[in-house]
């Protein structure tokens, strides 16, 4: 029975992370109507930016946030303006491909920056702990997995209450009516672009003493992020929280019960079932993932 | 969205050298290439571009003209590698039949997946093919017993018809040749059929096709299986050519990925596009990889993402239709 509970709690705890990572990506599908297929190429960034600050300059993951947070926010903004708005009235190939290239390109001036080696940063309270009863809980998973709930939560405030976040959710709801009554929609769409890159970069920071870095690290995790924004619903910010907490205590324990090799191979059957049984995921709205088709 | 098709517009007189007199230009300079040339550099760099033009006008049947966009066609390349290979090596059976049952294997599958995920709109569907695609490639590492897993099959040279295997290499250029000259023959004939204006009609506006009364899921499934059957036989092709196979070199993301972007870097839905996208991307890549690629690793993969997002923003229909499209307003002068 212990075991059980251990094993719901570090999946639980990594589940934080991925929620984290899933919903950047789900606000920005549900405004831009646009699927960021570079988004781990932004959590590899925020990973290697986190690295090198530790490195090169002593600084703590938790202080370099303050940094790399706002570096990943202004590189939004600029993605956005460079290439995303280009392809937002453009063919469907055009939005689903350079998004697409810009990941292998991002991938590739990771790997010639840096070359493929990994990099770990190794802050000496990375193995931390404390028991309660019989479970042995990580520091540093602990505060990892409330910063990210505190995030997403801090988020769906600033959408909820806030006047910004009201015209974000006009936005993501019909854009022409909300360009009607006066909101710059461009501006909209920049905004959201970049705050969902600076989610992704704090979860990149999170991560960063956590997992070891290199060029790939991002695609690999984004494979879940996919998962699990498509199971909750593309577009709803609740449904990526559960769905990537979900699947993070679903990999602990498929991956102690099957071992870790055939981790992705699970991911993408269970993707693929969504797909075909309940694209909606759990949350999503009708109608943007089915087609009436004869 | 007219400049995408390929045929003329009604009763619009052809006051230009007709296609297939270009078509047929191009095709002799191909085929005295391999006699002309010896070079096994410049020989390996046209048969990659002839199989990739291949692979790319299969997949431009179904994300083209049916605008599927598929980034799981490397499964079906894969599983025409490993069929014909495996029942050449397990069981003695030549390829020539053996690539027959991989096409039908990839068709088969294709169906299966269509019914499943057709209905799926724009990037639900790419993310859909995408998960297959990584299904095949992990299922060939992680079963070992019948792949090989990572370290791959070997087919033995033993040259002969009947075993699809030649030891001169300008052979399998021909081939490749044949292949292509095909598929776009067969790209052509839809194109011009009810099916291809069925399927366009589709792609520019569902719901005014379902209007008309087309009938689309039965041939969007039809044709995703035929571009798997057809992109299969490009798999078998590529195992005798190299006469040796692995999960990464047959079945990777970055092959699907390549398929769709000849087709897209050369002119969606055109029956010319794949080719000319194939050539440009083989060549430029083969040549990146000769005058940057030994110094620093990424360099070449670096420069070819930078160029597709280029193309893709500047040239939205792709070169093929980009270029011929700036050729006439210059000069008057439509190829």
């Amino acid at each position: 029975m212990e075991i059980y509970v251990q094993l719901a709690l570090s999946g639980l705890f990594v589940g934080g992370i991925y929620a984290l990572i899933s919903v950047g990506l789900t606000l920005v599908f549900g405004v831009l109507r646009v699927v960021n297929f570079a988004h781990g190429e932004y959590l590899t960034l925020a990973m290697f930016l986190t690295f090198f600050m530790y490195h090169l300059l002593g600084l703590d993951p938790f202080v370099a946030s303050l940094v790399v947070v706002p570096i990943l926010f202004v590189l939004g903004l600029v993605t956005e303006r460079l290439l995303v708005r280009r392809t937002l009235e453009a063919p469907h190939v055009v939005q689903v491909f350079v998004t697409f290239a810009l990941s292998l390109f991002l991938q590739n001036l990771f790997l010639v920056l840096f070359t493929s080696d990994f990099r770990a940063v190794r802050a000496e309270y990375a193995t931390a702990a404390f028991e309660i009863g019989p479970f042995y809980i990580s520091w540093l998973r602990m505060v990892a997995f409330a910063a990210s709930i505190a995030l997403t939560v801090a988020l769906a405030v600033f959408l909820k209450y806030s006047y910004m976040g009201a015209a974000i959710r006009a936005t993501a709801q019909d854009r022409r009516s909300a360009r009607l009554v006066g909101i710059n929609v461009d501006r909209i769409y920049a905004l959201t672009f970049a705050i969902g890159c600076a989610l992704v970069g704090a979860a990149g920071v999170l991560l960063a003493p956590l997992y070891p870095v290199n060029p790939y690290t991002g695609a690999d995790l984004i494979l879940v992020a996919f998962v699990a924004v498509v199971l909750g619903g593309m577009g709803s910010i609740a449904g990526a929280t559960l769905a990537g907490l979900l699947i993070g205590v679903i990999e602990s324990f498929s991956s102690y019960f099957l071992g870790g090799e055939m981790k992705q191979f699970v991911y993408f059957i269970v993707f693929i079932a969504i797909l075909a049984f309940r694209p909606v995921g759990f949350f999503g709205r009708k109608g943007a993932e089915v087609m009436d088709v004869t | 969205m007219s400049e995408r098709s390929t045929s003329n517009p009604a009763g619009a007189a052809p006051a230009r050298m007709p296609h297939h007199a270009w078509s047929i230009a191009a095709f002799a300079l191909l085929v005295s290439l391999p006699l002309l040339v010896s070079d096994p550099f410049v020989l390996n760099m046209v048969m990659m571009s002839l199989l990739s033009a291949a692979a790319a006008l299969a997949w431009n049947l179904s994300g083209g003209y049916a605008g599927q966009l598929s980034l799981g066609h490397a499964a079906f390349y894969g599983i025409g590698a490993y069929t014909s290979t495996l029942l050449f090596l397990k069981a003695g059976i030549s390829p020539l039949l053996g690539m027959l049952v991989g096409a039908a294997i990839s068709a088969a599958a294709a169906i299966v997946l269509g019914m499943i995920t057709l209905r799926l709109k724009g990037a639900f569907f790419v993310m859909s093919t995408l998960a297959f695609g990584a299904v095949i490639h992990i299922s060939a590492i992680n079963f070992r017993e019948l792949t090989g897993g990572s370290s791959g099959l070997a087919i033995p040279l033993q040259p002969s018809v009947l075993n699809l295997t030649f030891a001169n290499k300008a052979v399998y250029v021909y081939l490749a040749l044949g292949l292509m000259a095909a598929y776009y023959a067969a790209t052509l004939l839809i194109a011009g059929s009810k099916l291809g204006y069925s399927l366009v009609a589709f792609r520019e506006n569902q719901d005014a096709a379902r209007a008309l009364g087309i009938r689309t899921l039965p041939i969007r499934i039809g044709i995703f299986a035929l571009s798997a059957a057809m992109t299969s036989l490009c798999g078998t092709l590529h195992a005798q050519y190299f006469l040796y196979i692995d999960p990464d070199s047959v079945m990777s993301l970055s092959l699907s990925l390549n398929f769709a972007l000849m087709a897209i870097v050369g002119g969606l839905g055109t029956a010319y596009g794949p080719i000319i996208g194939a050539a440009v991307v083989t060549c430029v890549s083969l040549a990146m990889q000769i005058y940057l690629g030994n110094q620093i690793s990424g360099l070449t993969q670096l420069a070819y993402s930078a160029i597709v997002i280029s193309v893709l923003l500047a040239m939205p229909g792709g070169l093929g239709p980009g270029l011929r499209d700036a050729l006439s307003r210059r000069f008057g002068w439509r190829p």
